[in-house]
């Protein structure tokens, strides 16, 4: 029970992470990095896959264990349209079979690995993963990024880095406002939730903290984002940063992949929109160092997540966000198609009231910058 | 693995509200006059012709602030929530 019937004390709750891996896509990385024709190991849902692109220019992911011994496919060699294993170069196709054994007569029954669906697409590699092993439906499919890839917007700057705790952790950033003032130093004005069907957003807006200094450049005034998370792993964020002299457009994508049921990799891509007035060197320059900023975000996070407890419990307060209802959308990756219930996916929308935290925090800032101190921000002074 | 119940809703759960424009019922929480839950069924999201997916349909808000002013729908902070609420007289003890 969550409440401790003789001392009135609640209980921290927390089940297992699930060692069930989302259905979904999921994004590995860039298909600049991935895509080179080398094979690149991926230890993934629980496994280690190896990444290819074969002659025939497509990209493909199998299992890195080889069907015969055991041999790691991703210490092999691409020939031709088929990965080599390095142990007794039994050769393996993008579709998952064994296509030759160049020492033997004829390639065995039942030489099939398991293989994951791919897309690529605005500079990207998606896997779709799926425990049921159902090939992924057209309408969860990840949307085309606008301006990507053309003369508009700058190359993604990219940035990966594993974490080691359940990703639901990341997933609850969603909702969480508050944790924006006190772990990355932000000031909300508005917040609000929109979840329905496999998408969640978020819809964030912050003014500057007058207390954080001024830092370099052109003073930032607040940013506007319009965060989703398309399907359990893939955001992608319209953020606009506010100047002093106008507006800039980038996209920050935030996505990760479970490498089992308590680490993942995290990733990050940011591009800029390049214009008359910031052109592409400058906007690259720009993307490099919002980057930095962004980095330094999730070290924040990180430095939480590594000492938190697992709680499947939290107890909320009204100026909270919807937290309990976030994991019941979450939780229809984690259960058959079958099973997802309407609870999951119908349509739930919170706005959270920033009148009474925006007085709390403006006080604060108030006495920091009465103190003239800096705020104590966790993995950065703290 | 099954996900709890929200605890801000055991002592003041959601409360119907039906649309004046479309007729959608939908269940609706207010903990402040400024912050609002609305939780939709498939059968009201096919009722609302709106599509468009961040704001709150404008239409909705009004029926809400109307439910909210008839007394259907206790604003938590607000003293007087307790009587708003015809099973809910522990409402305002946040």
């Amino acid at each position: 029970m969550t409440l401790d019937a003789d001392t009135g004390v609640r209980q921290i709750e927390a089940e297992a992470a699930p060692t069930r891996f989302a259905r979904g896509w999921h994004c590995l990385g860039l298909t600049r990095d991935l895509g080179d024709g080398k094979p690149h190991a991926v230890n993934a849902f629980g496994g280690k896959l190896v990444v290819f692109r074969s002659a025939d220019g497509r990209i493909n992911v199998l299992d890195a264990y080889c069907r015969h011994m055991g041999g790691d496919l991703s210490d092999g060699e691409v020939k031709g349209n088929e990965i080599a294993c390095p142990f007794h170069d039994w050769r393996w196709g993008g579709d998952g079979r064994c296509k030759r054994i160049p020492y033997s007569r004829r390639v065995p029954k039942l030489a099939r690995t398991a293989t994951w669906t791919t897309l690529e697409q605005d500079g990207m590699l998606f896997v779709w993963n799926d425990p049921e092993n159902n090939p992924p439906p057209p309408e969860v499919t990840i949307p085309r990024i606008e301006g990507i890839g053309t003369d508009g917007w700058t190359d993604w700057h990219w940035y990966s880095t594993v974490v080691h705790t359940n990703c639901r952790e990341i997933i609850d950033n969603v909702v969480d406002m508050a944790h924006f003032f006190y772990i990355h130093g932000g000031l909300p004005t508005e917040f609000k939730n929109v979840f329905e069907g496999h998408v969640a957003t978020q819809y964030y807006k912050s003014e500057a903290r007058p207390d954080l200094g001024s830092g370099e450049g052109a003073k930032i005034l607040g940013t506007t984002s319009v965060a989703s998370y398309y399907g359990p792993s893939f955001m992608i964020d319209d953020l606009i940063y506010h100047y002093e002299h106008g507006d800039q457009r980038t996209v920050l994508l935030n996505c990760h992949y479970p490498i089992d049921a308590n680490s993942f990799v995290l990733q990050y891509g940011i591009s800029v929109e390049i214009s008359d007035a910031v052109p592409r060197d400058v906007a690259t320059n720009m993307a490099v160092a919002l980057g930095d900023f962004v980095k330094m975000g999730f070290e924040q996070d990180v430095a939480i997540w590594k000492r938190k407890a697992r709680i499947d419990n939290p107890l909320l307060c009204e100026e909270d966000g919807p937290v309990y209802q976030l994991r019941r959308w979450y939780q229809q990756f984690y259960v058959d198609v079958a099973d997802v219930t309407p609870d999951m996916v119908d349509r739930f929308e919170f706005e959270i009231d920033t009148t009474r935290p925006r007085e709390a925090w403006l006080k604060e800032v108030e006495d920091n910058l009465a103190a003239g101190r800096l705020p104590r921000l966790v993995g950065i002074n703290k | 693995m099954t996900v709890r119940p929200d605890n801000r809703l055991a002592d003041a759960p959601m409360r119907p509200v039906e649309c004046g424009t479309c007729g959608a019922c939908v269940l609706v929480r207010k903990a402040s006059w400024e912050q609002t839950s609305v939780q939709w069924s498939s059968v009201a999201r096919r009722r609302c012709h709106r599509r468009d997916g961040l704001t709150l349909c404008p239409q909705l808000r009004a029926s809400i602030e109307t439910a909210v002013l008839l007394g259907a729908v206790p604003v938590l902070t607000d003293p007087d929530a307790a009587s708003a609420g015809e099973d809910q007289p522990h409402a305002h003890h946040r």
